[in-house]
């Protein structure tokens, strides 16, 4: 399990030659169980991104802590960051690589003990890659690269998942294979942190919920109960209720 | 260890299927040889006297036959009225005035081609003059040798062959080449593996890894300083084959010794591998503190100045080498090439060169290991 505790992250922007100090995420407190998929929900600026770059181990907290099966990343870091898989709007690929070099490279990278080969065709039969596994990345369609991205991620087996805005940008069926993968690897009885702006798609798939704005849970529930509680159909009129009609450019 | 090497075999995958950081890389290296064949050239040329050319001397007497003769031996032309006018349209170069005598020759110092011609007329003088010594000797029935060769004055040349002028400006200058051909083959890569990656988004995948900052960097470091060592070694290895065509084929280089010898050479290389090494890691820690590509290159642009500048100053003011320079980046690479190229070197200045290269570089990867860990500095 993954425990985040009282969770802040300060960043300093500059206003009109003014510096000034926030909050990205400030005070949040989450839990990621095996065999669940936690949702994390908010529109954009809500510290989606800096809360999953800090629970990936690429971002440092101000305070508080987050722990992996009790270990913390600052003494554990190798360990715990092969235990993870991080797919992001932001994590892009190298295009000058085939399918197979990626993820024969990150197979090396994850000190992969078995054989790379046999790895590479299970996944590559899996998610379809065969017709296009040894082209390079730049000559794939959207589709292909998200499909090789998901590869990327799952070829080393890893115990929890963060996607971070995974299906934003894509296209209906490009989704669609992200969140069959996400269901899939729920069954396997691994830990999932999604965050998303879109309500409608987390309301889905998700097991559990945080919505956040301005960098605090304002509201966390399985979605049934958040709905029940705001006395609302969907997540997006939940939101737009718990928030009280706080408008956003 | 391991994961360095993993880094670096995928820096190094990325160089090589990258056309520009290829053509960073090949490209200089393969002009230079033909920049320096046709700079020694272009120095034969200028030495070079034509046979053929023809001078032209104004005389205000009449020639005998004698002085005629001498004349067109020595291909001048003369012409014998208005000399003055002539000199000043240019018509001639220079002229001789004759008062019983004596003979003024008329030049000017600052035209090249006057103090040509008035060498022309000095030769003819003088010839003319051994002439009229020569009959006026045998007049009186006396050996002309015996008092015109009284005492016979032979030149030794204590000019070294290694401190010729020639050598010294070719040799230099290729060495400035090759400096600056490591600079811009590190220049690329290394803008790439930082502001390019943080730009194409390829960074926050490497960053997802298991992988720690100080291997991603050390990494980034070895492929940039790999790619700057192939360029700079493969310029030594052609610009050394450049050197023996022309020693072969370019008369001016012909009895002087351009090729560098076996500890010539290995200093050389040694001196290119730890200007490689220190110019990748500055690289590096100028491009990651950009934001994007174009940024870091236009940051980085300077770098190839600062690079070829020091060594400039330090060949046209015949600095000689003390240990300060010997621990100064930039100009003492350039010096103590020079002094090896000349056989006059310290081993003490080279390996004060070698070890505050290596202080340099390991303050350079310590700064750049930190500027990895910031931020700021990874999502600006």
């Amino acid at each position: 399990m993954i425990k985040i505790i009282n969770l802040k992250k300060q960043f300093t922007k500059q206003t009109n030659n003014k510096k000034e100090k926030f909050f990205a995420v400030n005070d949040v407190s989450i839990e990621i169980k095996e065999g669940k998929i936690i949702g994390i929900l908010g529109p954009n600026g809500a510290g989606k991104t800096t809360l999953l770059r800090m629970i990936g181990g690429i971002l440092y907290p101000t305070s508080g802590s987050i722990l992996y099966d009790d270990k913390t990343i600052k003494d554990n870091e190798i360990e715990i960051k092969k235990d993870m898989a991080y797919l992001s709007g932001n994590t892009k690929l190298y295009n000058t690589i085939s399918p197979y070099e990626l993820l024969k490279m990150t197979l090396e990278f994850y000190d992969y003990k078995k054989d790379y080969d046999k790895r590479i065709k299970e996944i590559s039969k899996l998610l379809e890659l065969d017709s296009f596994l040894y082209n390079r990345i730049e000559n794939l369609s959207t589709g292909q690269t998200q499909r090789v991205g998901v590869a990327r991620c799952l070829i080393h087996n890893p115990k929890y998942y963060i996607l971070d805005e995974a299906t934003s940008g894509l296209d209906i069926i490009s989704s669609q294979i992200i969140l069959d993968f996400i269901k899939d690897e729920r069954k396997k009885n691994k830990g999932i942190i999604y965050s998303t702006h879109y309500m409608e798609e987390a309301e889905n798939i998700c097991d559990y919920v945080y919505l956040i704005n301005h960098g605090k849970i304002i509201a966390e529930g399985t979605p049934t109960a958040i709905k029940e509680k705001t006395k609302t159909t969907n997540l997006r009129d939940s939101f737009f209720k718990i928030i009280g009609g706080e408008k956003y450019e | 260890m391991n994961k360095i090497l993993l880094v670096l075999k995928k820096e190094i995958r990325e160089i090589f299927r990258d056309k520009k950081s290829l053509s960073m890389m090949l490209v200089i290296p393969i002009i230079m040889p033909l920049l320096l064949i046709g700079l020694c050239y272009l120095f034969e040329i200028e030495q070079k006297e034509n046979p053929e050319k023809e001078y032209n001397i104004g005389f205000n007497y009449q020639l005998d036959e004698i002085e005629k003769e001498i004349i067109t031996n020595l291909n001048i032309n003369s012409k014998n009225k208005n000399i003055k006018e002539l000199y000043e349209k240019g018509d001639i170069n220079a002229y001789i005035e004759k008062e019983n005598n004596n003979y003024y020759i008329n030049y000017d110092e600052n035209n090249p081609e006057s103090l040509k011609t008035m060498a022309k007329a000095t030769s003819y003088l003088e010839q003319y003059k051994l002439y009229l010594q020569n009959n006026y000797l045998i007049d009186k029935n006396i050996n002309p040798d015996e008092v015109i060769n009284i005492i016979k004055i032979s030149y030794n040349t204590l000019n070294k062959k290694n401190d010729n002028f020639y050598i010294n400006y070719i040799t230099s200058y290729a060495f400035l080449f090759i400096i600056m051909a490591i600079t811009i083959s590190a220049t690329y890569p290394a803008t790439d593996t930082t502001a390019g990656e943080k730009e194409r988004g390829t960074l926050e995948t490497l960053l997802t890894y298991p992988i720690k900052s100080k291997d991603i960097i050390i990494g980034k470091f070895l492929s940039v300083s790999l790619s700057s060592m192939v360029t700079g070694i493969l310029s030594f290895i052609l610009t050394t084959l450049a050197f023996i065509y022309i020693s072969n084929n370019i008369s001016l280089f012909k009895d002087l010794s351009i090729i560098p010898n076996i500890k010539q050479a290995t200093i050389t290389l040694l001196i290119i591998i730890s200007y490689s090494l220190l110019i990748s890691g500055l690289c590096i820690s100028i491009a990651s503190l950009s934001k994007s590509f174009k940024e870091a290159q236009s940051k980085l642009t300077p770098l190839t100045f600062i690079s070829v500048f020091p060594g400039m100053i330090t060949f046209l003011a015949d600095i000689k080498t003390n240990f300060l320079i010997s621990i100064t980046p930039f100009i003492n690479y350039i010096q103590i090439y020079n002094d090896i190229n000349k056989n006059n070197y310290n081993y003490l200045y080279i390996i004060s060169m070698f070890i505050s290269t290596i202080l340099l570089i390991t303050i350079v990867l310590y700064i750049i290991i930190k500027q990895y860990k910031s931020e700021k500095v990874l999502f600006n």
